[in-house]
C-alpha cells in the first residue's frame, strides 16, 4: 500500500447517486412501468403439506381482463436452486409450505388479477408436515422432498433426507482437548427468522421481443446469477435473458436469488404482453428469503486462567423447504463458532435442515449473528463462572498475527485486540455495572467477531470521454451502500479526476462485464480493485499514445490535475481523449480483479464450499442499556462499534453502513420474528412484524480501525455485513450484566425478560 | 362526485365510488340509502388497510370531510372534540398540555406522522379496537359522544357507546360527531402509558390512562386487555377512600379485573403484569403533577 497522500479516496464524498434518490427522481425497479404492461399475482398455499387434487381455473380465466393464467401444467417441469435444485416455479403434485406459489395471472389491473387469483378453485388432501428442525431429524419424520435423492445439488454437498447439506470441520484432538479442562460448559441457544427488511419490495417487469429474447427489470442484487437462473427455469440459451436493474432499493441479500422475476418472465411469454410483478408485505413475510433460524449446542472447556482449550459445536439450520442457500449458510456458521479466537481442539459440525416453511436465504452476514450470539454470551457466561472479567477473558484468547484459522489458513492483518480495546474504552468498560437507575437496572456488554471480505470476479469497462469525464461500466448493482461511489472514488484518485467527473450506468447484462455481484462485503473492494486494473491499463494507453508525440517515453506519463503530464508536457484528460478518438478507438478498458483463494488443510474440513476466509475484518460492539425493572423495556444509552476497514474509501458511508447493520442487529435482538404457528406465519404484515424505528435507534459511535488488508484496494476491508453480526450478542450481555437474567433464545423481547426476572424472584 | 385514482405503474388493488357530501344530512340520506355498501370515510388508515386486505369491500365511500367537524371547541365547563379532528391537532392543541396531558400522549404514539396527519379523533373511537390509544384517555375524563342520525342527534357516555371489538352503538347511517368530556378542575391531573414492542409505530400491548382529582375522582382506564377498552371501578373507588397509599393495590386489583388474550403481540401472563405496572405508574405520575403544581 502506498501512503501518498490522496485527494478523493478517504474523504468524505457525496455520493454519486445521492441526488437523484433524496429528490425522488432515481427509478427504481418498482417504479418502471413499460406501454401496455398487465399485472401479475400469485396463487399461494394455504396449506403447510399437501397435495394438490384440484385445480381448475376456469372460472378466473374467464373474468374480462384476465390475460393469462399458468400453473405447473402449462410450463416445463425444471427444478432450479442455487445448492439444491429443489425448487419448482410453481407447485406440481404437491405444496410444501403455506404461502408457495401454485399458479400465476396476468390481467389488465391489479385489481382483476387480485379477483382472478380468488376465482381460481383448488382442493388439497393434507400430508403430515414437519415444522421442528429436531423433529425432523428424528427417524420416521415426514419427508418434506420424498424425492431428495433425485435432485441435482453441487458435489460437495452431503445430503439425506430431510439435511439438505452437513459440513464439518475440527482440528486437534477433540477428547484430549477436554481430558485437560479445568471446567466445561455446555450451553444451547435459538434465533430465529428475520427478514432483510429492504425498503422496496421485490419487483419484475418482463417482456419479449421479435427474436424470442426476454428482457427483465429488476431490483436483484446479482444480475448475473439471475441471467443464468431465468434461462434455466424459462429452457432458453442465457444469451437470449437481458437483465437490466433500473434500481435497487435496498437489498441486504434478501435479493439475491430469483424472487418474481421468474413468474413475470413466464407470464409475459404467454400473454405477449409486459407483465409486471411486486410483492406485497404479506408476500415478503411468507415466501421471501429470511434469516434462517438456528439451534446451536455448544461444550467449551478451559484452563482455570480462562484458556480456551476445547470446544465442540453444532448448528442446526432450518431452510424451509428448499434448500437456496442454506447448506452454505450452515457450513459458514462454523467459521462463526470458531469465533476470533485460538482453540487448539475443536469440532464443529452444521447441519442445514428443511421443514414445511417458507424458503429462506443469504441475509446480510449469513450465519453471523447467530453463530455470534451463540459464541459471545457464552464467552461471557464462562468469564463470569471463573470471575474473569469478559474484556479480559477474550483478549487472552483473541487470534493474533499469524495464527491459523479453523480450516488451517493464516489468519493475517488481525486487529481484534485493538477493536476489543477501543470499543471497551469508548463505551466505558470500567463501570461495566452502574446498577440500579430509577426503577431501572443498567449494565454493558460487548461482543466481538470476525468476518470475509467474499471473492468472486469483478470487470469494469472504463472509458475516457472527450470532454474529460469518466464513465465506469460495471456489471455490480449499486444496492444503496455508497459502494459504487466508494469505487468510483478509487477510480477519480487513480485518473487524476474529481469523484464528479465519474459517471456510473446502470446494470444491463447485455452491456455490462461481468461481476460476481452486490454480496458479501464486495463490492467496493472488488469494483474498486477493478478500477484500479483499469487506470492502470489507460495510463498505458495514454502513455503510448502521448509519448511519441513529446519524445518521452510512456511509462514517463503521470495522470494528475484532470491533465497528462511528463516533464514539462502537460495536455488535459480531454484533449488526450479527443485525440484518442481522432486517432484510434478512443480510451477504453476493461479492468478486472478476483481475489486470490488462501490456502487451507483440506484435512480439517469437510463438505464446506467456502472453509478458508479471505481478507478478515475484525470488529468489537460495546452497549450501554438499561432494562425497566418490571417491565422489561430495554434502551439503549448508548451503541459503541470499532470496525476494522482496512482502509476508510469514504468514512461517511462506512459508518452509514455501521449504522444499517446496528439497527438491523438491534432488530434481530430485541423486536424481530417472523412467527410461525403450525407452518403458519402469524405475523404477516408490517404491523406485526417488528423492525426498529428511529426512535428505537441510539446514535452509533463508530471508531474506524485501518489495519490494511492485502488484496483490498488501498488496503481496504469489506465492511457491509459485519455490523449487524454483534448487536443480539452485546445486547444479550448488557442484558445479563444489568439484571443477571441470560436469555438464550432471540429475540430478547422485553416480554422475556420480565417473566424471566419474576422466576427468579420467586 | 366519482373518483378513480390512478397511478403511473399499478391501479389501485381497489374500486369503490368516492362521495363528498355538501352536508351532514346529506350524508345520513345517502348512508340510509346505500346501507351496506357504504361506508363512512374520516382518515381512512384504518378503513383503507381493512380494503386492500379484502376484509370489507364497500361500494360506497362518504367522505366525511368539509363538513364541520374539524374543530376542537371550548366551551366554559367543557370541550367538544369533532369527529375529524386529526391525532396531530390533539397533540398541539393548547389546552391539552397540562391536566388534559394524556390526551396529547396518546394521540401521540397513534401510528407515525403520516398517520397523525390523516387519522381522526372520530375514527378512533368508532372503529372500536380495544388498542385504541385515544379511548381509555377519553374513558378517564367519562367523555359522552354526539351521534347524529336521521332523527337529530342524540348522546351517550362512551363508556357505555364501546360494546366490543369492532363493535359500537352507533347504528350504520349515523355519524360520530363530537366527543365531549367536563373541563378537569385545576387540581387535577391525567397520564398515559403505553408498552410495545417498540418505541414509536406501535400497536399497543397495553394502554392504560388515568385521571386524579386532588380530593375527587379518581379513573383508571385500559385497553388492549379485554374485548373492549375497560374502566376498573374497584380500583378507582380504592384510590378516591385511600389515595396514593392504594396505588399498587390499584395496579393489581386492575391486573385482576382484564383479560386480556394471547397472541402473536404477548402473552396474557405479561399483559396482566404490564396492567399492574402501568396504573401504578400512571396513578403515580397523575399524583406527581398535581403535588408539582405541574398539572
Amino acid at each position: 500500500m502506498s501512503t501518498y497522500e490522496r485527494r478523493v479516496a478517504g474523504k468524505r464524498l457525496k455520493r454519486i447517486d445521492g441526488i437523484g434518490k433524496v429528490t425522488g427522481k432515481h427509478v427504481y425497479a418498482s417504479d418502471f412501468a413499460l406501454p401496455g404492461m398487465l399485472f401479475g399475482k400469485i396463487l399461494r398455499s394455504t396449506e403447510a403439506h399437501a397435495r394438490i387434487v384440484r385445480l381448475d381455473v376456469s372460472k378466473a380465466l374467464a373474468l374480462p381482463g384476465v390475460r393469462t393464467i399458468l400453473s405447473a401444467q402449462d410450463i416445463p417441469q425444471i427444478l432450479f436452486g442455487t445448492a439444491v435444485k429443489d425448487r419448482p416455479v410453481f407447485a406440481a403434485d404437491v405444496v410444501r409450505f403455506r404461502g408457495e406459489a401454485i399458479a400465476a395471472v396476468a390481467a389488465t389491473s391489479l385489481e382483476i388479477a387480485e379477483a382472478a387469483v380468488r376465482a381460481i378453485e383448488i382442493a388439497y388432501e393434507p400430508l403430515p408436515a414437519v415444522f421442528d428442525m429436531e423433529e425432523a431429524l428424528k427417524p420416521g419424520a415426514p419427508l418434506v422432498h420424498g424425492a431428495w435423492g433425485d435432485y441435482q445439488a453441487l458435489p460437495v454437498l452431503d445430503r439425506e433426507g430431510n439435511i439438505s447439506g452437513r459440513s464439518s470441520m475440527a482440528g486437534g484432538d477433540i477428547e484430549a482437548g477436554f481430558a485437560e479442562c479445568y471446567r466445561v460448559y455446555e450451553h444451547r441457544f435459538t434465533t430465529q427468522h428475520v427478514h432483510p427488511g429492504y425498503t422496496e419490495p421485490r419487483t419484475a417487469i418482463a417482456s419479449w421481443d421479435g427474436n424470442g429474447d426476454v428482457s427483465v427489470w429488476c431490483n436483484t442484487q446479482l444480475p448475473f446469477d439471475m441471467k443464468n437462473m431465468l434461462a434455466e427455469v424459462l429452457d432458453l440459451p442465457a444469451s437470449k435473458v437481458r437483465v437490466v436493474v433500473p434500481g435497487i432499493g435496498g437489498g441486504f441479500g434478501g435479493k439475491l436469488r430469483v424472487g418474481v422475476e421468474h413468474f413475470a418472465a413466464w407470464l409475459a411469454r404467454r400473454s405477449k404482453r409486459p407483465v409486471k410483478i411486486v410483492t406485497t408485505s404479506e408476500e415478503e413475510l411468507t415466501d421471501a428469503y429470511p434469516r434462517q433460524p438456528t439451534v446451536i449446542t455448544l461444550r467449551t472447556g478451559v484452563s482455570k486462567d480462562g484458556i480456551l482449550i476445547a470446544r465442540e459445536g453444532r448448528v442446526l439450520l432450518d431452510c424451509g423447504a428448499y434448500a437456496n442457500s442454506g447448506p452454505a449458510t450452515a457450513a459458514l456458521a462454523l467459521q462463526m463458532l470458531a469465533g476470533p479466537y485460538r482453540t487448539p481442539h475443536f469440532s464443529y459440525e452444521s447441519v442445514a435442515v428443511y421443514t414445511n416453511k417458507g424458503s429462506t436465504g443469504s441475509f446480510r452476514a449469513p450465519a453471523g449473528p447467530m453463530g455470534n450470539f451463540a459464541v459471545e454470551s457464552q464467552i461471557d457466561l464462562i468469564a463470569d463462572d471463573l470471575g474473569i472479567d469478559p474484556l479480559e477473558f477474550r483478549l487472552r484468547n483473541v487470534y493474533r498475527e499469524g495464527d491459523k484459522g479453523p480450516a488451517g489458513d493464516t489468519v493475517s492483518s488481525v486487529s481484534i485486540e485493538e477493536s476489543l480495546r477501543r470499543a471497551a474504552d469508548a463505551i466505558g468498560w470500567k463501570d461495566r455495572k452502574p446498577g440500579p437507575d430509577g426503577g431501572k437496572s443498567r449494565g454493558k456488554g460487548l461482543a466481538c467477531s470476525w468476518w470475509l471480505t467474499t471473492g468472486g470476479s469483478s470487470g469494469v469497462y472504463v472509458k475516457i470521454n472527450p470532454d474529460g469525464t469518466v464513465t465506469v461500466v460495471s456489471g455490480a448493482v449499486e444496492i444503496g451502500t455508497g459502494a459504487m461511489t466508494g469505487a468510483a472514488q478509487i477510480l477519480a484518485e487513480e485518473l487524476g479526476v474529481d469523484l464528479g467527473d465519474i459517471n456510473a450506468t446502470d446494470v444491463d447484462t447485455h452491456l455490462s462485464p461481468y461481476d460476481y455481484g452486490a454480496q458479501g462485503s464486495r463490492t467496493a473492494f472488488s469494483v474498486g480493485n477493478a478500477c484500479i486494473a483499469a487506470a492502470q491499463d489507460l495510463r498505458r494507453q495514454i502513455g503510448e499514445l502521448v509519448g511519441p508525440l513529446w519524445n518521452v517515453a510512456p511509462e514517463s506519463v503521470r495522470l494528475e490535475g484532470k491533465g497528462v503530464v511528463s516533464g514539462n508536457n502537460r495536455l488535459s484528460l480531454a484533449e488526450v481523449a479527443a485525440l484518442s478518438q481522432r486517432t484510434g478507438g478512443g480510451l477504453i478498458s476493461h479492468g478486472t480483479f478476483i481475489q486470490p483463494m488462501p490456502t487451507f488443510d483440506p484435512t480439517r474440513v469437510r463438505n464446506h464450499p467456502l472453509p478458508a476466509w479471505t481478507s478478515h475484518s475484525f470488529h468489537t460492539h460495546a452497549v450501554d442499556l438499561s432494562v425497566d425493572d418490571v417491565t422489561g423495556e430495554v434502551s439503549i444509552n448508548r451503541y459503541v462499534v470499532a470496525q476494522d476497514v482496512g482502509f476508510a474509501i469514504n468514512p461517511t458511508y462506512i459508518e452509514g453502513q455501521i449504522e444499517g447493520g446496528v439497527a438491523q442487529g438491534i432488530g434481530q435482538a430485541l423486536s424481530e420474528e417472523i412467527v410461525y404457528e403450525g407452518g403458519r406465519v402469524l405475523n404477516a404484515n408490517l404491523t406485526d412484524y417488528k423492525m426498529p424505528t428511529m426512535m428505537d435507534m441510539p446514535r452509533v459511535e463508530c471508531i474506524l480501525i485501518e489495519k490494511p488488508s492485502v488484496n483490498g484496494p488501498y488496503g481496504a476491508k469489506g465492511v457491509g455485513e459485519p455490523p449487524c453480526i454483534q448487536p443480539p450478542a452485546a445486547i444479550a450481555n448488557a442484558i445479563a450484566a444489568a439484571t443477571g437474567v441470560r436469555i438464550q433464545t432471540l429475540p430478547i423481547t422485553a416480554e422475556k425478560i420480565a417473566l424471566a426476572r419474576l422466576k427468579d424472584g420467586d | 362526485m366519482s373518483l378513480n385514482a390512478s397511478s403511473r405503474s399499478a391501479p389501485p388493488a381497489m374500486s369503490f365510488s368516492f362521495h363528498r357530501p355538501g352536508s351532514l344530512d346529506a350524508a345520513i340520506a345517502f348512508a340510509r340509502e346505500q346501507g351496506d355498501a357504504a361506508r363512512f370515510l374520516a382518515g381512512g388508515t384504518d378503513l383503507i388497510i381493512q380494503i386492500n386486505r379484502g376484509r370489507v369491500a364497500p361500494r360506497h365511500l362518504i367522505s366525511l370531510d368539509g363538513l364541520g367537524l374539524d374543530r376542537i371547541d371550548e366551551a366554559a365547563t367543557e370541550y367538544a372534540i369533532g369527529a375529524m379532528v386529526t391525532h396531530d391537532a390533539v397533540v398541539n392543541h393548547p389546552g391539552f398540555q397540562t391536566n388534559l396531558v394524556a390526551l396529547a400522549q396518546a394521540s401521540a404514539v397513534v401510528g407515525g406522522r403520516q398517520v397523525r396527519n390523516i387519522a381522526t379523533v372520530g375514527g378512533n373511537i368508532v372503529n372500536a379496537s380495544p388498542a385504541a390509544d385515544l379511548v381509555p384517555v377519553l374513558l378517564a375524563l367519562d367523555a359522552t359522544v354526539d351521534l347524529r342520525g336521521l332523527n337529530g342527534t342524540r348522546s351517550m357516555p362512551l363508556d357505555r357507546f364501546l360494546v366490543e371489538r369492532g363493535r359500537t352503538e352507533r347504528r350504520p347511517e349515523e355519524i360520530l360527531t363530537a366527543v365531549r368530556f367536563d373541563k378537569p378542575p385545576a387540581a387535577s391531573a391525567t397520564w398515559f402509558l403505553k408498552a410495545g414492542r417498540r418505541k414509536a409505530m406501535e400497536i399497543s400491548v397495553i394502554c392504560v390512562a388515568a385521571q386524579l382529582v386532588r380530593g375527587g375522582k379518581a379513573r383508571i382506564a385500559i385497553g388492549a386487555a379485554a374485548s373492549r377498552t375497560v374502566r376498573v371501578p374497584d380500583a378507582e373507588v380504592l384510590v378516591e377512600r385511600q389515595g396514593a397509599a392504594a396505588f399498587r393495590e390499584a395496579g393489581r386489583i386492575a391486573a385482576d379485573a382484564v383479560a386480556p388474550i394471547d397472541d402473536v403481540r404477548a402473552s396474557a401472563r405479561y399483559r396482566k403484569l404490564l396492567v399492574a405496572a402501568l396504573v401504578e405508574r400512571a396513578l403515580v405520575a397523575c399524583a406527581g403533577r398535581i403535588e408539582r403544581g405541574e398539572a
